[in-house]
């Protein structure tokens, strides 16, 4: 089990901030952020090539915060694969059993193996130079996994590969994290994140701001910005009025909503999923759903089928699949109402 | 004619004129010398012994100089060394001082009363009038092209790649024979063909150490001075064909030297 506690390291106007993280043995943990939030910089805190300026890295009960890089049994693949150019396919993969001096004979064996599993077996003789993207990263998979690591640390792997190779290595990584394979895997590709991930962590600005199954972090985003990764794109900026189990919020172009629960602070921010949002031509008779009348802005494709913006006032976005608007015979310029149930509102600070 | 071509002419004309001002002494040297001369000063022992030495000691002081210079490259290359620019302005200055101050600076270094000199003496050497004396001064004045070159190529490395050695279990030596070392051969070599040549062609630095045994330099120098024009053309001749021919041979070998390299990594693999 790798935890991290307390991490801080910062790097000229950037910082890392009070990192804390659990990853368990044979997890799969996706680390979702936006380039230049810290999540490189994390891994190579984790990997020791790099030194936090506090706190410490646990890693099977052993405090490895200042051990030598080549003794955490830690592997890094980078995101641009830093494949030795210099050498063949063949140079690669054998090139952490030479360095520890293994005879001839079982590096030839461990390398046709390890090159079997990662189907590159056919690439040993070739120049790293004229290899695809899709196979460069399979020579960095074989070469770091050939050295059993405990944790493999994945920095945007699927980032500069196309749609089939891409599905490829998921199901490759996937296979990996089955055979036992402890993994983290950095991101900023929410999709990556939810089709691979057990656990999930988002780090923003050099700090974890959420973390927990997909489904907690996605469902119950903590703040505006995991919600756009889930794609939510209702937030509505309210000032809280009456007691709990009664709360309403009013944004400022007067839409007045009713909330489930409770919330902590008067400036708040409630956040709506897309898919929640039903469009319908009547009025919903169902008193506890929020409904609002409104005229139909925008109809586009959208990753979840199509996307309509709603002028309520307030702009309401919702997602339905192309049949769907087909069936309502939905288009621009038409009077509708939008409507959710109070329960599907998250409240988050306004701050 | 558009301005474009104007410009791309004015251009044209004016570099030829530059290469021209290379080409025409060097081509007047050539034909103004005899072949019989020529031949003469071939057959010379002396012209023989001083361009020998010129040869080996430029080489030797390079290859010397290089175990030291290249380490020194890669650390500035990489690590966060306090007063870099200050080191940086340290290396460049043997390139602009006066090369027969650098000769005077270093001969009271290595003459019987300097540090070095003492030190050698002890050893029973003289380094003033000695090859091991004009190997320093060839490399006190020709050392910033190696480090620079090979400074260039380990910048040029991606450091990626060395972390991604570094991690795989390599120690911080490994990592610099296995990966900087070969990826930054190029500059390195070309900064080894640029300090051997720059040391062979010294003169300054290396008359103030050393007038005898006579370098190539030096010897073109006497002849000039005591002979005249004529008797040093076929040695200054003799001593470009030679410098030239071990320039292309070293460049070659270089080359060769790095395809080899990858041919027998893929063999052992």
């Amino acid at each position: 089990m790798l935890r991290l506690i307390n991490i801080n390291r910062r790097l000229g106007d950037f910082a890392l901030t009070d990192i804390n993280l659990e990853v368990s043995d044979g997890q799969y943990y996706v680390l979702l952020g936006r380039s230049g939030s810290g999540k490189t910089q994390l891994l190579e805190l984790i990997a020791g090539l790099e030194h936090p300026d506090s706190g410490r890295i646990i890693l099977d009960n052993e405090d490895i915060t200042r051990q030598k890089i080549q003794n955490r049994k830690v592997g890094i693949v980078f995101q641009d694969y830093a494949v030795f150019p210099h050498m063949t396919v063949f140079g690669n993969i054998a090139y952490p059993l030479r360095v520890r001096n293994e005879t001839k004979k079982d590096i030839a064996e461990k390398v046709e193996n390890a090159a079997a599993a990662m189907n590159i077996d056919h690439l040993l003789e070739r120049s790293t130079e004229k290899l695809s993207g899709g196979e460069m990263q399979r020579v960095a998979l074989a070469r770091t996994l050939i050295t059993s690591p405990r944790l493999l640390l994945l920095d945007e792997p699927l980032s500069s590969l196309d749609t089939s190779l891409k599905d490829d290595l998921k199901r490759l990584l996937r296979k990996l994290n089955k055979a036992g394979q402890t993994i983290i895997h950095v991101t900023h590709d929410y999709g990556d994140a939810i089709s691979l991930a057990k656990r999930v962590g988002v780090i923003h600005n050099g700090k974890i701001i959420q973390e927990g199954s997909v489904n907690e972090v996605f469902n119950n985003p903590a703040n505006r910005f995991v919600a756009r990764y889930a794609g939510i794109r209702n937030f509505f900026r309210v000032d809280i009025a009456g007691e709990d189990g009664s709360l309403s919020g009013v944004t400022e172009h007067n839409t007045r909503f009713r909330i489930d629960g409770k919330a902590n602070v008067r400036d708040s921010l409630l956040l709506i999923r897309n898919d929640s949002i039903v469009i319908t031509y009547e009025k919903p008779t169902d008193v506890n759903l929020n409904s609002f009348r409104g005229k139909v802005t925008e109809i586009i494709p959208s990753e979840y089928g199509m996307e309509v913006t709603i002028d309520a006032g307030d702009f309401f976005y919702a997602d339905a699949p192309a049949s769907e608007i087909d069936k309502l015979s939905l288009t621009e310029g038409k009077e509708v109402w939008v409507s959710f149930p109070s329960k599907a509102i998250v409240v988050i600070s306004g701050n | 004619m558009n301005r474009k071509s104007i410009f791309s002419w004015l251009v044209m004309i004016l570099s030829s004129l530059v290469l021209l001002f290379i080409i025409a002494p060097l081509a007047g040297m050539f034909f103004h010398t005899g072949g019989t001369q020529f031949l003469e000063t071939v057959r010379d022992k002396e012209v023989q012994q001083s361009v020998w030495l010129t040869l080996w000691v430029s080489f030797a002081a390079t290859f010397i100089f290089s175990f030291g210079a290249i380490p020194f490259a890669w650390s500035l290359a990489r690590k966060k060394l306090p007063a870099k620019n200050l080191i940086q302005g340290i290396i460049d200055l043997p390139i602009v001082l006066p090369h027969t101050a650098a000769g005077i600076a270093l001969l009271g270094f290595i003459s019987r009363d300097g540090i070095l000199g003492k030190a050698a003496s002890l050893a029973g050497l003289n380094l003033v009038n000695h090859p091991a004396g004009i190997a320093l001064a060839m490399a006190f004045v020709s050392l910033p092209f190696l480090i620079n070159a090979a400074r260039d190529g380990f910048e040029a490395v991606p450091e990626r790649l060395e972390k991604a050695a570094l991690n795989l279990g390599a120690s911080h030596m490994k990592v610099f024979f296995t990966i900087s070392l070969p990826l930054a051969w190029r500059s390195i070599t070309t900064g080894f063909v640029m300090m051997f040549a720059r040391g062979m062609s010294e003169f300054g630095a290396v008359v103030i150490i050393a007038y005898h045994p006579m370098t190539a330099p030096v010897l073109i120098y006497e002849r000039f001075s005591s002979y005249g024009l004529n008797y040093a053309r076929p040695a200054s001749v003799f001593f470009i064909l030679i410098a030239l021919l071990f320039l292309i041979g070293l460049r070659l070998l270089s080359l060769k030297r790095k395809k080899k390299n990858i041919n027998i990594d893929a063999q052992t693999d």
